[in-house]
């Protein structure tokens, strides 16, 4: 997709974020930063200032996304934006019926305050003798009457969804200042008959489709920080390695394989270190290999079983498993093997840590009453939360800014893929109802 | 793919063979020819060659037949992966038998039950698998004739969610790879 542009945020806007980056926790400052910019220079901005998203009695950022105007694909891709800020939570949506505004129309705040709207998306959609859709989007400003984006984008038509997607990416950063993560996608194992596969699809669980095919198992996936390599534990015969697929070149390469039983845990968020689990040695003990020089270098040296690092986001921690107390617990420590400590003494079995890759929270997998579920816990032990009960839930997997998380669960038969918040609030599935699908991946 | 097919068969064997066979090899070299009787009481008897044995020349069939007898599944507790005590004897019986069939190599499956999270239960399996060849290693078998594999709880035996079902697929399972 080509993309021309011209970017026209205000200063205003990026002083304010600026400032609250720095002072608000990283949670808080989507919402607080998605209203601040279109409160400022209103008298009753005080008001909506002081929002935790991660209360139930956060004030949603009022929004509409007109249709588009010009060729019927405007209307497909105004529900794909629509659908996109709406997934977030941060903002409230009228009925489109009731706008005043016609899509051709000239924005004007006169029709939208009326509404109760605060931010308008707009845009125009042209279609080319070959095919090739044209967009034009604007977002304004209603309190400030100006334009926040105006940018320009080419694709071919029937990439439509990824499209919408980048159009929802662009307004979602311009009005947060956050990372926008609507062109994420979820890698996860798909499994038609005996064979296991691994499958690519869309954060909305759209366009699913399978990708590798080969091996006769093959392990929960993890991605590059750049999202454009997974790296997965596959069975060959009778040995089992750990690939690198790269996504751009269609290319599956061996990155590791002692003979016994390898397994991936993460990438480090600077991209250097895969860390894995290996029982080249006897024991399944934690390595790391650079992947640049590839050289190795072993983390635990112990007869338990240690497996399933995750890095935390700077890259000097990891949360991994052990049965060093007979059962298998989560541990965290540092790139060099040194400083453990014990993180979990709930249950019986806590296995499949991730790190948030937004900071400060791991998820996993705990059994209760039989069953797996799935947990949060802080990095430093405490604020240990439950957040699934029906059926069977586990191998949890963030979003890239932390607030959603994708796992897998057997609540409506079959194994699926599910996200919800990181407070458990949505569970949805969202992968196709034709495919057993598991061990869901977020990229970055 | 050799031994998938190795496996298939010998799964086909224990299963077809259900009801059967207490099958020994002989553990003693005195004489030519063993008969064990099964153990449902009929009267058909398995025959095994004693010098075919020292020569190497059992077909791979009788191989088969005498592994999918003797090598019983080793099976584990919960969670566990220490070799238990009442498998000890059933795995010096294995020991011995692969101390006369030199030419016979061993692959080693762990596997897990259902009850655990896809990792961590490949690495279970895998020290099931371990500590399997470990304990045959420590009663004299070249590590070299000791392959082994993790499956997790991928291939289960049994596929009912009950205790009984569990047990039967938290085991070490042999698999000739000749």
């Amino acid at each position: 997709m080509k993309e021309v542009i011209e970017d026209m945020k205000k200063r205003i806007f990026l002083r304010i974020t600026k400032r609250l980056q720095a002072v608000v926790p990283m949670f808080a400052v989507v919402a607080v930063a998605a209203v601040m910019i279109l409160a400022a220079g209103a008298d009753s901005a005080s008001a909506r200032v002081y929002i935790d998203i991660n209360s139930p009695g956060l004030k949603r950022l009022p929004i509409a996304v007109v249709d588009f105007a010009g060729i019927a694909e405007g209307t497909e891709l105004a529900d794909i934006v629509r659908s996109d800020l709406d997934f977030t939570g941060l903002f409230a949506f009228i009925n489109k019926s009731a706008y005043i505004e016609s899509a051709g129309a000239p924005f004007s705040p006169e029709n939208w305050r009326p509404l109760g709207i605060d931010a308008v998306v707009k845009g125009t959609a042209e279609a080319a003798a070959d095919g090739t859709l044209s967009i034009v989007v604007s977002v304004y400003d209603v309190v400030e009457s100006s334009n926040i984006l105006k940018k320009k984008y080419s694709s071919r038509k029937d990439l439509i969804r990824p499209l919408a997607h980048r159009i929802a990416d662009d307004i979602y950063e311009a009005l947060t200042g956050q990372k926008p993560y609507f062109s994420s996608r979820i890698a996860f194992i798909g499994q038609d008959g005996d064979r296991k596969s691994i499958y690519l699809m869309d954060y909305d669980g759209q366009r699913a489709k399978k990708i590798v095919s080969r091996g006769d198992i093959t392990m929960k996936p993890r991605w590059s920080p750049d999202s454009r390599k997974l790296y997965y534990s596959s069975l060959r015969g009778t040995r089992w390695g750990i690939y690198e697929l790269d996504l751009d070149a269609a290319t599956e390469s061996k990155q590791y394989s002692s003979g016994a039983t390898d397994l991936v845990g993460d990438i480090t968020q600077d991209g250097t270190y895969m860390l894995f689990s290996s029982s080249g040695k006897g024991s399944p003990d934690i390595y790391r290999l650079h992947l640049g020089t590839k050289i190795l270098t072993r983390i635990t040296h112990s007869d338990n079983i240690e497996v399933s690092p995750s890095a935390s986001p700077d890259g000097k921690l990891m949360v991994y498993v052990s049965d060093k107390s007979t059962v298998p617990q989560l541990y965290i420590m540092n790139m060099e093997g040194a400083d453990s400590r014990r993180l979990t003494f709930e249950g019986s079995y806590n296995t499949t840590p991730e790190w948030s890759r937004a900071g400060d929270l791991i998820v996993f997998t705990g059994i209760v009453g039989g069953r797996f579920q799935v947990y949060t816990i802080k990095p430093n032990g405490s604020e240990l939360r439950q957040l699934t009960d029906t059926g069977t839930n586990e191998e949890p997997s963030f979003s890239p800014d932390g607030r959603f998380i994708t796992f897998t669960s057997d609540r409506d038969g079959a194994k699926g893929v599910y996200i919800m918040t990181v407070n458990g609030d949505g569970q949805k599935r969202i992968s196709p109802r034709n495919i057993r699908a598991f061990g869901p991946s977020w990229s970055h | 793919m050799k031994y998938l097919m190795l496996l298939v068969m010998l799964l086909a064997l224990v299963v077809s063979g259900c009801a059967t066979t207490d099958v020994a090899v002989p553990d003693d070299g005195k004489k030519g020819k063993d008969t064990v009787k099964k153990s449902d009481g009929r009267d058909d008897v398995i025959k095994v060659d004693r010098d075919k044995i020292r020569e190497g020349a059992l077909s791979e069939d009788q191989i088969r037949a005498q592994m999918a007898s003797l090598f019983k599944d080793i099976r584990f507790g919960y969670n566990r992966y220490d070799v238990p005590e009442e498998e000890k004897a059933n795995l010096r019986k294995i020991a011995d038998w692969l101390l006369k069939n030199s030419n016979v190599s061993v692959l080693i499956e762990g596997h897990c039950d259902e009850r655990g999270t896809n990792e961590y239960n490949l690495a279970l399996g895998d020290q099931r698998a371990q500590s399997t060849k470990n304990y045959l290693v420590s009663l004299g078998i070249p590590a070299n004739r000791l392959e082994t594999i993790s499956f997790g709880k991928e291939k289960p035996l049994c596929m009912e969610h009950s205790e009984e079902c569990w047990s039967k697929n938290r085991r070490a399972h042999f698999v000739s790879s000749k």
